[in-house]
């Protein structure tokens, strides 16, 4: 297990690295002088900058400044916020969005496994249809529509019982951040329904569920300890992608929903083209994507024996 | 038949599975008892509806698609079809017991095999947690697995597939059922680990006194494990009876045809094998018939015309001996001398079902 | 009841030929099978019907409805689908001049002075008590007891001028007006008075002339009607013409939604294929370059890329899109199609056709290529709704096709805007997005059960 753990760090490292390469790259190929954008870049910020990444030596000196930069943890400095760190600026904004991706994430795995195996169980009865029905709203609906409409709700609910239920926007209280958190998860919730749907339907036909029938095992204990266990397997598997979703879509519904969280400032810093804001904060969240791919692969390795024990 | 000392009677079974093709009639009124401590082999090539008569026994079959339209099984004289309990015990996994045909895929990956065996006990004898452990170590050594408190622990792909097996029927037997069914016990298995299987399952029948009703189309197990066989074609069982009954003395074409489509390694025997040409019927649409008359040698044209059900008779007034065959019809003028008969006038032949209709 | 009792038994021997090689049902391909199974599949075959019928929307659309997508319609903005569409004739506007407001406009409090139209709205208005001042608030909704007038329109710091006449972007509907006194302080009072006004549309004569909106020997006067022009789903905030627009944006969206799968699917299959199939060191290398591609956070870089490939004046910044998914989204494709080549590589067949001298291209072209097109095909039909899904959500956040070209995504994020008023602006892009992304999903599904040989004798 240990060798495994160790393993998956070393890959997840150079997948870290190839992340940083190709947004150098990526970036060095924008067209033009990004020091000569007209857009709020004083003097002072330009001198610090060209002294910084040494910009006027060639491209491979540059990439290796920009290396030995990360390496130490230095993301670099705003081009367009005097003074202002991209560090600071995660460390500040970061851990909003982290919260409310936990959330969302929480909320899209229980929902999920839940509604997955409840239409699986009640495969082509009312309930079934009746989630797919949803499900397959909530695969369909882009989530800015989502996050608009629900919006709408909440106002005409708000106005209805003349108080407000739940803000309509804004951050602070968990009361501001459920509806975000809904309207977040709520795609990925609809993609795991449907793959816990199948995974369990794969899982009621199986051998060892008609042996543990054939056990005389009531149905209960046949869907705790037989069904649900092997059939929430696929579905761990797909966490790890489906957190980088939910990270990602956060942009959207941070702006839609005025939350001031890291993806609302990227978005704000590409608009701007804030090229080291833009950079490091891509750098971080491929980065801390990987982590949580390889925190959700040993969480995997820990349910299903047959990983753990390689 | 004095189905009163039979512990097991089923009567008339019939199943059907709706399909996207149509309604699968799998299962067409087969008939078959067991006794206590015998051994019953149902014989048939894949398809046949061996699997799907004893999984309906055990209320496996899904519904839907699948449905018990008629008959009935009775087990101590008590009807199990559409029940899950009977004298106030459950039927599955605690009065019989089942292992089958893949032991590979028919374990819980994400179970310890100790666990699993444990199971039942915990819900059918009410054992606590480690009481029913220590209880389902004892089963593992019962079934000669080495090392059965480390085996245990481990879960099913740590074990070969002959392990499983052992390890699926010491969970079959853990609550001492009456029967245990054995659907292919040895098909997915090498020839080496065939033989140790049915060499336990024989010395675990002695131990414990259990009916064992053993489903294969291999003819070789039959004749070294049952007491008494059921041959069953395009679901119905066409014949039946004692080994030596079926075996020697056969009284329906196509036990004839398996037999002559068996290899033999005597080398007295010279025979080339003798396929049986043509393919069984479509279960679809069953012929109105016999199912067998397309492919049979001696067929006329009543067999294609008329149900041969009710003709199930005993052969030679040997009690057991039956068969489903108009060849057997006391009118029947072709009675062909690789079949055995009686009596050439017919006499001697009992017609159960012409009971039925007086 | 039984037949033997009562019909004559006919023993005698069956002596014709009998075919006991006959197969009872006709055999199928599997092409054939998968077919009659999608036919089987309701929601399938209405997802295929949805698809053709969107392509219909989009390739044929245009020539049925031939309306200029860029063409602003000034008179009609932000109007939804189904309203009135007359306008009134009137003189062409002229300055309002008032001398003495009272004696000029009959009636008390605030009033109008004359019909309001699209063309102006004329208020007049007695001095509220105590006010030092007059300010005009519009509004388009009542009122309420939080105070909301709207936007001011119009300041008046001493009692002189009671009147006020609105020319601003008038359009037909309801307006609520409301006066607010100030104090000597130019702040504001309680004192207020609230009026609701009906504004009608109107044109003039040689608008509707230069329009085309009358045949050019038809003579108009004031007080005749003339229809404007027809916009069967409304309009946007810019007076341009919906069903246009969506049409415009829909061979955006379906060019980049099905274009972009397209490619890196092939592509996706060339590199898995030859991965797969020359195994080995080769594989290894190339498998672990998709990985890290895998590893690349999407969203993040396809708006890297749509920043580094830039777009330059008068580019609708189509293509960048197109290429930037290619290059993130080919991995998946290449993972399955190896996955299945190195499946099929082990199956007897291969082997056996090896055996009877099948060359390498024949074994690629005759037997992997077609067992691996199956759930390429499912692939692909997945792989449309996300690229649609992308290319809205870049278009929302304003990184996608760039302005004027019109993609539901970008209409979207234009509707969401104006959600509270003209909620038809959200609502009509936004249904296509999720119907087209409903389709293809359903389709694959539906192609899904079909293809798949593992379903193929359940149920």
């Amino acid at each position: 297990m240990w060798s495994f753990i160790l393993k998956r760090l070393a890959q997840g490292l150079i997948t870290v690295w190839f992340i940083a390469t190709a947004t150098f790259f990526a970036m060095h190929n924008v067209p033009g002088d990004p020091l000569l954008n007209d857009r709020a870049m004083t003097a002072a910020i330009r001198a610090n900058v060209e002294a910084k990444y040494g910009l006027d030596k060639p491209l491979g000196e540059q990439y290796v400044i920009y290396l030995g930069n990360l390496m130490r943890g230095d993301l670099g400095i705003s081009f367009t916020q005097e003074n202002r760190e991209v560090n600071d600026i995660i460390r500040e904004h970061f851990p909003v969005s982290a919260t409310l991706g936990i959330l969302a994430v929480l909320f899209a795995a229980a929902g999920g496994v839940l509604w997955g195996a409840l239409t699986a169980l009640y495969r082509n009865r009312m309930p079934d249809y009746v989630i797919m029905f949803f499900v397959i709203l909530g695969i369909s609906v882009p989530s800015f529509v989502l996050a608009a409409v629900s919006q709408l709700v909440l106002v005409g609910t708000n106005a209805a019982f003349g108080v407000t239920v739940l803000p309509v926007a804004g951050w602070g209280t968990l009361s501001h951040m459920l509806l975000p958190a809904l309207v977040l998860g709520l795609g990925t919730m609809a993609y795991l329904t449907r793959l816990m749907r199948s995974s369990m339907l794969e899982v009621i036909g199986s051998d060892y569920v008609r042996t543990a029938k054939a056990k005389g095992l009531p149905a209960a204990r046949i869907f705790s300890k037989h069904q649900l266990r092997n059939a929430i397997l696929p579905v761990i598997t797909v966490l790890g992608p489906s957190i980088a979703a939910i990270t990602t879509g956060g942009f959207v519904v941070e702006l839609v929903f005025a939350i001031p969280g890291l993806g609302r400032y990227f978005v704000e810093a590409v608009q701007q083209l804030d090229y080291t804001v833009i950079m490091g904060t891509t750098v971080f969240y491929g980065a801390f994507l990987v982590f949580m791919v390889i925190v959700v692969d040993i969480l995997y390795g820990f349910i299903d024996p047959r990983v753990r024990m390689q | 038949m004095s189905q009163a000392q039979d512990l097991l009677t089923v009567e008339n079974l019939t199943v059907e599975f709706d399909t996207y093709g149509g309604v699968v009639q799998a299962v067409r009124g087969v008939d078959f008892s067991v006794s206590g401590g015998e051994t019953l082999a149902i014989v048939g090539e894949s398809g046949c509806g061996k699997s799907v008569t004893v999984q309906s026994l055990m209320g496996l079959i899904p519904t839907p698609p699948g449905r018990i339209t008629r008959g009935s099984a009775r087990l101590h004289g008590q009807e199990i079809l559409g029940r899950s309990r009977i004298d106030g015990r459950e039927i599955r996994g605690a009065q019989i017991g089942m292992i089958f045909q893949d032991p590979m895929t028919s374990l819980n990956p994400t179970m310890t095999i100790g666990d699993q065996i444990a199971e039942p006990l915990q819900v059918h004898k009410g054992l606590s947690r480690r009481d029913a452990a220590r209880e389902a170590v004892r089963l593992l050594e019962m079934t000669r697995i080495p090392e059965a408190a480390k085996r245990a622990k481990q879960y099913p792909f740590e074990f070969s597939g002959g392990m499983l097996q052992r390890a699926m029927i010491a969970m079959a037997i853990a609550c001492k059922p009456d029967i245990l069914i054995a659907d292919e016990p040895t098909t997915a298995l090498d020839v080496t680990i065939q033989a140790q299987i049915l060499d336990l399952l024989q010395d675990l029948q002695r131990e414990t006194g259990m009916a064992i009703v053993l489903i294969t189309h291999d003819l070789g197990v039959v004749a070294r494990m049952a007491d008494s066989v059921a041959v069953m074609y395009a679901g119905k069982v066409v014949e039946r009876g004692s080994v030596d009954d079926v075996f020697y003395r056969s009284a329906h074409p196509y036990t004839l045809g398996l037999r002559a489509a068996m290899p033999s390694n005597d080398p007295a025997i010279k025979q080339n094998l003798q396929p049986i040409e043509g393919s069984p019927p479509d279960l679809f649409s069953p012929p109105p018939g016999c199912g067998y008359a397309p492919r049979c040698p001696h067929a006329m044209k009543v067999c294609c015309q008329q149900p041969e059900e009710t003709r199930l008779s005993d052969v030679e007034g040997v009690r057991g001996h039956a068969s489903h065959c108009w060849l057997h019809h006391e009118k029947s003028p072709n009675k062909p001398s690789e079949l055995y008969f009686s009596d050439r006038s017919g006499k001697g032949l009992e017609i159960k079902g012409a009971e039925a209709n007086s | 009841m039984r037949a033997n009792t009562k019909t004559v038994l006919d023993f005698s021997r069956l002596d014709a030929e009998q075919d006991v090689h006959a197969i009872s049902r006709p055999s199928l391909s599997y092409w054939q099978d998968a077919w009659i199974r999608l036919r089987a599949n309701r929601r399938a075959l209405v997802s295929l019907l949805l698809v053709i019928g969107l392509l219909l929307f989009t390739l044929v659309g245009p020539w049925v409805w031939q309306v200029n997508p860029a063409a602003q319609d000034l008179d009609q903005v932000s109007q939804p689908p189904g309203v009135d569409r007359s306008a009134l004739i009137v003189d062409p506007h002229e300055a309002w001049v008032v001398g003495d407001v009272a004696s000029e406009v009959p009636g008390s409090g605030l009033r109008l002075a004359a019909a309001a139209t699209t063309q102006s709205v004329r208020l007049a208005w007695d001095v509220l008590p105590g006010a030092r001042g007059h300010r005009v608030y519009r509004n388009l909704f009542p009122v309420g007891p939080e105070r909301a007038y709207g936007i001011p329109r119009a300041e008046f710091f001493d009692n002189s001028v009671l009147y006020f006449e609105d020319l601003l972007d008038l359009k037909p509907g309801t307006y609520y007006y409301t006066i607010v006194g100030l104090d000597q302080d130019g702040g504001l009072s309680d004192q207020t008075v609230s009026l609701t006004v009906d504004v009608q549309r109107v044109t003039t004569e040689a608008e509707a002339r230069a329009r085309g909106l009358v045949d050019e020997d038809q003579s108009l006067q004031s007080g005749d009607r003339v229809l404007l022009d027809l916009h069967p789903l409304g309009t946007d905030y810019l007076g341009r013409d919906m069903l246009a627009r969506l049409m415009a944006g829909a061979r955006v969206s379906l060019f980049i939604g099905i274009g972009a799968p397209l490619c890196f699917v092939i592509f996706g299959v060339l590199f898995g294929a030859v991965a797969g199939f020359i195994g080995g060191k080769t594989d290894q290398l190339m498998m672990r370059f998709a990985d890290f591609v895998v590893a690349l956070p999407f969203l993040l870089f396809m708006i890297l890329f749509k920043i580094a490939f830039g777009i330059g004046p008068g580019e609708s910044g189509v293509m960048p899109m197109l290429v930037a998914l290619v290059l993130l989204m080919w991995p998946a494709t290449a993972r399955l199609v190896r996955g299945q080549i190195l499946q099929i590589r082990e199956q007897g067949y291969i082997s056996a056709s090896r055996l009877l001298g099948a060359k390498t291209h024949y074994l690629i072209l005759r037997h992997m290529l077609p067992n691996t097109l199956g759930v390429v095909l499912v692939t692909l039909t997945f792989a449309i709704p996300s690229a649609i899904f992308t290319e809205a959500f870049l278009s929302f956040i304003g990184m996608g096709v760039a302005p004027p070209t019109p993609s539901w995504g970008s209409m979207s994020n234009e509707g969401i805007k104006t959600m509270l008023t003209t909620p038809h602006e959200l609502i009509f892009p936004a249904l296509l997005i999720s119907i087209t992304v409903l389709a293809f999903n359903l389709l694959g599904d539906g192609l899904r059960d079909a293809l798949d040989a593992r379903m193929r004798n359940r149920e």
